[in-house]
């Protein structure tokens, strides 16, 4: 039984040691090299740092280097929490502060831009200020200390968190969900048994490597020998070029977002352009709209389509759904069926278990649970509870917050969220926080955020003197990209129902 | 038409300097979240079918170049 993922990567090492695991246009990286930095990092690491167990931050560019910096952390025994370093400085800021790691690994394409917000955050007396700054490229050509390595090997154990990977929380506050090497091990033998993974494959990264979609990419490669090839961001833009990359490194595999298969349709992919080498399709995130997925399916007849439901809470996944015909315009996909070692089943508001056809939250628990919200008991506790429908002894659930019915066939249906939630271009976005951000700007006296799905866009309507310009600057400072309303509207005054709260409908109205 | 466009990319993206900004693509300024509104935006406002060939970093990188690609488009 693997226990920790070094092992499937020594292996796999140990049998593709000069086969690339990671690709992207300009740079590759072999199976041999990532080992070999990983240790060199790993060695470094623990002996520069106190021996406490607090995590690592990892801000790096998303580039064929940065997995063995990740693996590097893995190695001196402690969780690694990856921040892209393209978000806003602010965001970093809150979630360093959250995070109290013991040490900042960056780049040194970023290094100066983190020494300024460490020196501007030193004047706001932040503890975690004081967490040394260290640079992946010196780290990487230390001394390997392989008894050192040893030696931590021999303490870990499986359920110890290997990730910590923030997501939009409602306070304003994101949230620092923490996974265990149990769990990744779990949700990438369910994937890859599902998706049919082989050393063959070559997979497509669409996501940036903080994000939980990239845990796919960064971890099959290392049990299967197979290799991710790191796809331009640009080129979700760019259909032709997107297909051409795909085709000339023969993509075989990916596991995307919706919006990377709706964006390029939306922009003419498939009209000059064909994708000749992909096999293997999963699509995540939000609800895909069947009219995209028509046209694919349509020009990828031998193409396996994958579904995939589910939160960071459970490791990217809870259920999913192979699809088995090729779909109509007008259809709604199930979610389907949990992946192997996930429990997953509906619950009632009154904590009574949800019948046969009939609406509940959906609820999972098992070994995919991530450990819980880093430095955030309260959090934590609100979210992961004791199973109501099991009073005979400790079993940890997640209350995912979306709706589903189990189907008579026992295929699961999602019918949408209890909370303000959304899912905009396959991040998960707190309208809440929009607005929490959008309120503490000077001149905003309230706000209200809407999503316009059918459009994929982001609206913003406030009052106050403030000027739509200064909000959006503002917004940009904190808030990551694809949180940032594309359509900020000053108004008069918020329209409200009679009991007080803010009139949705008119504001739906408005947003047209 | 430039005052046109100029008033579509700064409701979208009133933080960017469009009037200097020659590396609106390829230095990431734009996002796939602008360039679909963009896209859909200019279609609507010009008239125009913009094609997947149409989209590349030369023809957005600028507010000149999307000006050209757009005449070009309006006369085919």
């Amino acid at each position: 039984m693997t226990k920790n993922v070094l092992e499937w990567l020594e292996e796999t090492a140990l049998q593709y040691e000069d086969k690339p695991a990671f690709l992207d246009t300009k740079d590759e990286i072999t199976f041999g090299q990532v080992m070999e930095q990983a240790k060199a990092i790993g060695s470094a690491l623990s002996e520069k740092l106190k021996e406490n167990k607090a995590p690592v931050a990892v801000v790096a560019g998303r580039n064929v280097r940065t997995p063995a910096a990740f693996l590097g952390v893995v190695y001196s025994g402690r969780a690694y929490a990856p921040i892209d370093a393209k978000l806003p400085e602010q965001r970093i800021f809150k979630i360093l502060k959250t995070l109290q790691p013991a040490a900042i690994l960056v780049d040194r394409e970023n290094k100066e831009a983190i020494e300024k917000l460490l020196a501007d955050g030193r004047t706001q007396d932040s503890e975690f200020t004081q967490a040394p700054l260290l640079v992946i490229e010196e780290l990487k050509e230390h001394v390997i200390n392989y008894t050192k390595l040893a030696c931590i090997r021999r303490r870990m154990v499986m359920t110890d968190p290997l990730y910590i990977i923030f997501t939009s929380g409602s306070t304003g506050n994101p949230k620092g969900v923490m996974t265990s090497h149990q769990s990744l091990i779990c949700y990438i033998n369910a994937y890859s048994k599902v998706m049919g993974i082989d050393e063959t494959d070559r997979l497509g990264n669409q996501s940036p490597l903080d994000y939980i979609a990239a845990i796919r990419d960064i971890y099959l490669p290392l049990k299967y020998g197979c290799s991710t090839v790191i796809l331009p961001k640009e080129y979700f833009m760019e259909p032709d070029n997107l297909f051409g990359c795909m085709n000339e490194y023969g993509v075989t595999a990916v596991g995307w977002s919706v919006s990377a298969f709706t964006v390029p349709l939306s922009l003419g992919a498939f009209e000059d352009c064909e994708l000749t080498t992909l096999r293997k399709i999963c699509f995540s995130g939000s609800v895909m709209p069947c009219k995209c997925l028509k046209v694919w399916q349509e020009h990828l007849p031998e193409a396996k389509f994958v579904n995939q439901y589910g939160p960071t809470e459970a490791t990217a996944s809870c259920t999913y759904y192979e699809v088995d015909h090729t779909v109509t315009e007008d259809e709604v996909l199930p979610i389907g069926v949990p992946y192997e070692n996930y429990k997953v089943f509906l619950m009632n508001e009154d904590e009574t278990e949800t019948a046969v056809g009939e609406e509940g939250e959906i609820c999972v628990s098992g070994p995919v649970l991530a450990l819980g919200y880093y430095n955030d008991p309260e959090r934590t506790a609100a979210s992961f509870i004791q199973n109501p429908l099991n009073p005979h002894y400790q079993e940890k659930i997640y209350r995912t917050g979306d709706i589903g019915v189990l189907r008579e066939d026992g295929i699961l249906e999602f019918h949408g969220r209890k909370d303000r939630q959304i899912k905009h271009m396959g991040h998960r976005v707190e309208l809440d926080e929009v607005e929490y951000a959008a309120n503490q700007i000077d001149g905003v006296a309230e706000s209200c955020c809407i999503y316009r799905k059918d459009k994929e866009v982001l609206y913003l309507f406030y009052t106050g003197e403030a000027q739509k310009r200064d909000v959006v600057l503002e917004l940009r400072t904190v808030l990551p990209g694809f949180m940032v309303p594309r359509k900020v509207k000053p108004i008069e005054s918020m329209p409200k129902l009679p009991n007080g709260k803010i009139d949705m409908t008119t504001l739906r109205d408005m947003a047209k | 038409m430039r005052e046109t466009l100029m008033d579509i990319l700064t409701d979208l993206r009133p933080d960017v300097d469009f009037e200097n900004e020659t590396n609106l693509i390829s230095g990431g300024i734009l996002e796939s979240f602008d360039i679909v509104s963009l896209v859909s935006e200019l279609t609507d406002e010009f008239d125009i079918t913009i094609r997947p060939k149409d989209l590349v970093p030369e023809n957005f990188n600028s507010v000149d170049a999307m000006l050209a690609l757009i005449t070009k488009l309006v006369e085919e």
